[in-house]
């Protein structure tokens, strides 16, 4: 009897906790990590044309402005009470949820995404792209490609990178990995790892890409070992990567924008993160004649924008 | 087709690209790229920032994964537990298994802790330990298994005494929708699962687990019994009738910081042997309930302190029929309660340093008791007590603090006063190092003490014409001592090797004080010690997801001078597990057990050692990664082996164990 009793409770707390809401308003909240950062306010800039557009309320909240920031923001939270929260980059993100458990959310420009605790108020546009496309554009252009190896930290980038490599077991490719705590072991991993591989894949990776130096680091001794390099961004084509493939800024913006509506409209469901669906490819011819590189012509196609070394 | 799938994600990205191509190229330079990745570095987001990687952990830790059990084709918490470096899982002669933990093994598994999700699950004020019902716990809706060999009082209070074994079960955000689950093997068995997870908007979260198993159990032959021996009518030779059949319902709700969970579980069984020497037939029941209630709240007072408050409510019943002849049944029932709370501060007092504190306060109860005898099971009399009814209160007090002050040195520091109302007080520490000397490879130290509390029926047994409780017991204590080396010397593979030295104290032993009756003493002492060696590789590349792994002990417990009996000196676990593609893959086990020694007085040979195969194959996230089956056989070499009968069941040899055993297992989720 004790127990049907007990039951009783439990239905009607489940009952009480399903029904529990709050009324919301359609106004959405902008929260930069970091107006300073040219990725960052790129998005926010796309992402408010969109909003404007389509005639929706903003506000704005800049971290690096404001010398109290998780008090000041949970008090505009309070004030503003936006429909949603869109937070561009990690920080943004992190405070956010601490400060705002109960808001619906949606966040873009956080690094490896699958860190964070997305639960079903929270939407997100990834800063990755696909490492299934990334593979597979990569097959098609080296089609003799079998081992890739890159860098990483475990602490910023370990769900990526067993991603990458689930993903590269279904494309045929090999990743090796070396995990690094700091920029120091950089020299030492890549000894250990240019030998063993076909190609480099330098991915967002924080503490790997801390500096010019380390950058410069990962560049010199692939070139000493005439290793090619593919890169996440076009901005390592001018150090010597073969081939970039980078999301486009502006699109995430664009794009979260749509998800963001679409969220507020609950017409996507809940823990919805979406690839960036802008991206460029980018060959850098004179690097891989240098290298003496064989690729496959026919994926000449699929290229945005090709770098010769008059360049 | 993958060959397809390739092309249109390629077209795909293509499409994207063109569409795209005008804006980016007025991305930013590589310094534009490096200040956007300089301030993403400023935040590390972690699951719990006491969380510790188990290379950093002072202590001796294994931990099971939800992937792991998947492989293994685990049907219940034993079989995941057998795995585990320094444990071992035999039958005893009532039903339930026990837990054998460094070489130290008792009928109840009382010094071992049993925890899930954090909350001691010790339930049983009676007669102490949790392998009554969590013994056979399914496994379809745990997480993780984390299993922490060594003494853990100094955390956890009472009973952490050889080990901890905590269990993580599936939250509202694991399971995120709907998941069912149904195993069918041997001996009739069945198990089903259904769960349920949700995270609403409001910040608000549900989960509910519902497991129902039931088995008829290995049949195992027993050739005689003590009335067989004499010529006396009896169940002998006859069958073992180990039936067992449970239902669990499991919560967790949510809302903001707080949280309300438990657990209830209903269990019947019959017996493998039974009890005084007699076999039994199936007219042995044996029925418990037990439950957990709990309400907690995290409290974030600033960015680096919190607070974490809990009250709770456990529940243990139970209601059993013990045939003692083939015309004489025994009824024993009784309730036990347990309430309480608990308030934990938690504050990081840097990047490289937590500490943690904590007071504690529970009040136990034991009544509802209940005794008949008679010689028909539907018709039984009143008879006096077994046990008595009881109130205890206990209060505790603990600090630890975690403190890196290099980056290669975790150094932890612990502290727990516990009182009784009815024993007085006990102190135990917990100190160790943690030390990376080169990259990669590090050593460990630690030195801690625990305590078992005194359990009720040892305290106050009475109208046992055999056996009587001693009030003025105090807890067993033990100190143990051990250093490791972890190790990755390549990458994908982990080994470590550890020595440890346990003193047992003042074990609660039944000394005879007159002819033919005992009395719970503090008496005798054990030492046990041994090295634990464990390694595994994971593969990479093409056989991303496969791994061989191994672990051996050897240990040596003493007491008075003698081996104890009935556990082995050595153990050796073999594991590889094949992954053919992203879906389907194959797991082996080879268990290698040495023989086990005899009591002392006990002129049966020993109980020769065994190897056993097991082999699974497992199939996962098929039809759009909703679906999971899995096939194992256990021990696929049909082998004859035997778990160890205690010296009072000489006559009947040993306890035959199951041959070649099948069990097949499918995973939906929704």
């Amino acid at each position: 009897m004790k127990i049907i009793n007990f039951c009783k409770a439990l239905i009607l707390l489940v009952a009480f906790l399903g029904s529990a809401g709050f009324a919301q308003s359609n106004k959405v909240l902008i929260v930069n990590s970091e107006k300073a950062v040219y990725r960052y306010e790129t998005i926010a800039t796309e992402f408010k044309k969109v909003l404007q557009q389509n005639a929706y309320q903003w506000a704005e909240f800049n971290l690096d402005s404001h010398a109290n920031v998780e008090a000041e923001l949970k008090q505009f939270i309070e004030q503003e009470n936006p429909a949603l929260i869109y937070c561009i980059g990690t920080q943004a993100y992190s405070l956010v949820h601490n400060v705002a458990p109960n808001k619906k959310m949606l966040f873009s420009a956080a690094i490896n995404w699958r860190r964070l605790d997305v639960g079903a108020g929270t939407y997100g546009v990834a800063n990755e792209l696909s490492s299934a496309q990334e593979l597979s554009l990569l097959r098609h252009f080296f089609p003799t490609i079998k081992t890739i190896g890159l860098l990483y930290n475990d602490s910023f980038s370990r769900e990526y990178v067993e991603t990458i490599k689930k993903d590269a077991l279904a494309s045929g490719i090999n990743i090796i990995n070396k995990p690094i705590d700091d920029t120091q072991e950089i020299i030492g991993a890549l000894n250990e790892l240019l030998p063993k591989i076909d190609m480099f894949w330098i991915i967002s990776d924080p503490v790997v890409l801390s500096n010019k130096e380390s950058v410069q680091q990962i560049f010199q001794a692939a070139q000493q070992q005439k290793k090619p390099v593919y890169a996440y961004s076009d901005v390592y084509i001018e150090q010597g990567a073969v081939l970039s493939i980078s999301a486009d800024i502006a699109t995430i913006g664009r794009q979260s924008a749509g998800l963001a509506m679409m969220a507020n409209q609950d017409k996507v469901p809940g823990g919805t993160v979406q690839s960036p669906a802008g991206s460029m490819v980018t060959l850098n011819k004179c690097a891989l004649d240098a290298l003496k590189l064989k690729f496959n012509q026919d994926a000449l196609d699929s290229v945005n924008k090709i770098v010769g070394c008059e360049q | 087709m993958i060959k397809y799938l390739s092309t249109l994600l390629v077209g795909l990205l293509i499409v994207s690209s063109s569409a795209f191509a005008e804006t980016s190229t007025e991305q930013g330079s590589l310094e534009k790229e490096l200040a956007y990745l300089a301030a993403e570095r400023k935040v590390v987001v972690t699951a719990s920032k006491m969380e510790e990687h188990v290379d950093k952990t002072v202590a001796t830790t294994t931990v099971i994964t939800q992937d792991d059990i998947a492989h293994i084709g685990a049907r219940n918490l034993l079989d995941v537990l057998r795995l585990v470096p320094g444990i071992g899982i035999t039958q005893t002669q009532f039903g339930w298994r026990e837990i054998e933990v460094r070489g130290v093994k008792t009928v109840l598994s009382e010094k071992v802790q049993i925890m899930l999700n954090g909350h001691p699950l010790d339930h049983n004020l009676q007669n102490a330990g949790s392998a009554w019902v969590y013994d056979d716990l399914p496994v379809d809706t745990i997480k993780r298994v984390e299993v922490v060999r060594g003494p853990g009082s100094a955390l956890y209070g009472a009973n952490a005494f050889l080990a901890v074994i905590n269990i993580i079960t599936q939250n509202a955000k694991d399971l995120n929708g709907v998941q069912t689950s149904a195993g069918w093997g041997s001996f009739d068995t069945q198990q089903y699962r259904a769960s349920w997870g949700k995270q609403f908007n409001n910040s608000a979260e549900a989960a509910l687990h519902f497991n129902f198993t039931d088995t008829n159990g290995i049949n195992s032959p027993i050739p005689a019994d003590s009335r067989s021996i004499q010529g006396l009518s009896s169940n002998a030779p006859g069958r073992s009738q180990l039936t067992e059949g449970r239902y669990d319902l499991e919560w967790q709700l949510g809302y903001k910081d707080f949280k309300l969970d438990g657990r209830y579980i209903n269990k019947k069984a019959g017996t493998f042997f039974g009890v005084a020497s007699v076999l039994s037939d199936d007219r042995t029941q044996q029925d418990y309930n037990d439950y957990f209630l709990r309400l907690s709240r995290t409290w974030k007072i600033k960015d680096n302190f919190t607070v974490d408050t809990q009250v709770f409510h456990d529940f243990f019943s139970y209601d059993n029929i013990w045939q003692t002849a083939p015309a004489q049944f025994l009824h024993n029932g009784l309730q036990d309660t347990r309430t309480g709370g608990e308030i934990q501060a938690n504050y990081h007092l840097s990047d490289t340093q937590t500490m943690i504190s904590g007071f504690s306060y529970a009040k136990e109860q034991q009544g509802n008791l209940s005794d008949q005898l008679g010689v028909d099971p539907a018709h039984l009399l009143p008879t006096l007590p077994s046990t008595e009814e009881r109130i205890r209160k206990r209060w505790g007090v603990y600090i630890e603090d975690v403190w890196d002050p290099l980056k290669n040195v975790r150094l932890t520091l612990g502290a727990r006063y516990d009182r009784y109302n009815d024993f007085g007080g006990t102190f135990n520490p917990r100190m160790g190092f943690n030390w990376e000397f080169i990259k990669n490879y590090s050593v460990k130290f630690s030195y801690g003490t625990a305590y078992r509390a005194p359990a009720f029926g040892e305290l106050g047994l009475v109208n046992n014409p055999v056996l009587l409780g001693n009030p003025a017991l105090k807890p067993e204590e033990v100190k143990t001592f051990e250093t490791g080396i972890i190790a990755h010397p390549v990458t994908g593979l982990t080994t470590q090797a550890t020595y440890y030295h346990s003193s047992i104290n003042q074990i609660i032993s039944q000394v005879p004080v007159r002819t033919a009756i005992s009395q719970y003493e503090n008496s005798g002492s054990v030492i046990a010690e041994g090295i634990e060696l464990e390694t595994r590789y994971d593969f990479d590349g093409a056989l991303q997801g496969s791994y061989i792994g191994a672990n051996h002990v050897l240990q040596h417990s003493v007491q008075l001078g003698q081996q104890l009996a009935d556990v082995p000196r050595q153990r050796t676990n073999l594991m590889a597990n094949w992954a053919f593609d992203n879906t389907w893959s194959s797991f082996a086990h080879v268990l290698i057990k040495g023989n086990t020694l005899r009591n002392s007085g006990d002129t049966r040979n020993v109980v020769p050692g065994y190897a056993l195969f097991d082999v699974g194959l497992l199939g996962k996230n098929m039809f759009g990664k909703k679906v999971d089956v899995s096939f194992n056989v256990y021990n696929l070499l049909d082998k004859h082996y035997y778990d160890p009968a205690p010296s009072s069941l000489n006559f009947i040899g040993d306890y035959q164990m199951a041959g070649r055993t099948f069990f097949g297992h499918v995973s939906l989720k929704f």
